[in-house]
């Protein structure tokens, strides 16, 4: 029988690759795509709380959740392309200074 | 039959999840997500909450995820800035912070194994119900969204707007990024 234990640890493990996969990854648009495992992992959890107690706001956080994640990737690859216009990589390390 | 999606679905998140942080290529990395972003709402249908599992599908992997892939094909990368795994100056904060996710990870697992069961309640996450509380108690978050929105389109014009005319580049090129909305 699956409980609300398996999601939940489901949920945590990509959780932890997410941020193993913005520790380790340089690359801006690899950070955004990690930024977005974390959102998931929470979505994820959202849903097996809002199942496992009978509660419906779970689901409609999820639905707020995605919105903003929706306006949050499309400011972030604003970004990213900005950025390689500008230094022709897509390293972190160069974003050193506050105004170019 | 559950347990047998949920195991199935799971394995594939697992996967997939991994393949979005290891895959050296960008666009790999972008098609692992959208099969994340599937099997993510393969298992919220598990839940039944069937609204917010097609909204996942048709927002995230229909129109976010392509928004990554256009800007991944769009920005034509070649292989030197496809090094992702170049030494780090925070490698020492990097192990310390895998040890103690690893150590979190533990007890999660310990708790887990000692946890009572819960029966799952019976709420079904269909259109009719979600909808009829998103318009009535979380009316205002709701509409707080769409001004989210239009800010967001404001940002990305006055991005826009800035590359083009502090001429970084010539405006030939910079003309296309008014198309990211």
């Amino acid at each position: 029988m699956i409980g609300l234990g398996h999601y939940l640890l489901l949920s945590g493990f990509l959780f932890s690759v997410g941020v193993i996969g913005i520790t380790i990854n340089r690359n801006v648009l690899k950070i955004l795509l990690s930024l977005e495992l974390l959102l998931a992992a929470s979505n994820l959890s959202f849903v097996a709380f809002s199942r496992f107690n009978g509660d419906y706001a779970g689901q409609l956080i999820v639905f707020f959740v995605i919105l903003v994640a929706a306006a949050e990737v499309a400011i972030g690859l604003a970004i990213v392309v900005l950025m390689y216009r500008h230094f022709s990589t897509l390293q972190a390390d160069q974003l050193k200074d506050l105004k170019w | 039959m559950i347990s047998f999606f949920f195991y199935l679905f799971a394995t594939i998140l697992i996967l997939a999840s991994l393949a979005v942080v290891l895959a050296r290529n960008p666009l790999y990395n972008v098609l692992s997500l959208v099969v994340v972003i599937f099997c993510l709402s393969s298992l919220f249908i598990l839940l039944e909450a069937f609204f917010v599992g097609v909204i996942l599908l048709l927002v995230y992997a229909g129109a976010v995820m392509i928004f990554f892939l256009f800007v991944v094909m769009c920005l034509n990368l070649n292989g030197q800035t496809l090094n992702a795994l170049q030494q780090s100056r925070f490698r020492l904060l990097e192990c310390l912070i895998g040890v103690l996710f690893l150590s979190e990870f533990s007890f999660a697992i310990k708790s887990f194994l000692t946890a009572p069961a819960m029966p799952a309640s019976s709420i079904r996450g269909t259109i009719e119900t979600v909808g009829k509380i998103l318009f009535t108690d979380y009316l205002l978050p709701f509409e707080l969204t769409s001004f989210l929105l239009l800010i967001t389109i404001f940002g990305i014009v006055a991005l826009a707007k800035g590359a083009l005319s502090t001429g970084v580049d010539d405006p030939v090129e910079t003309k296309p990024i008014g198309g990211s909305q």
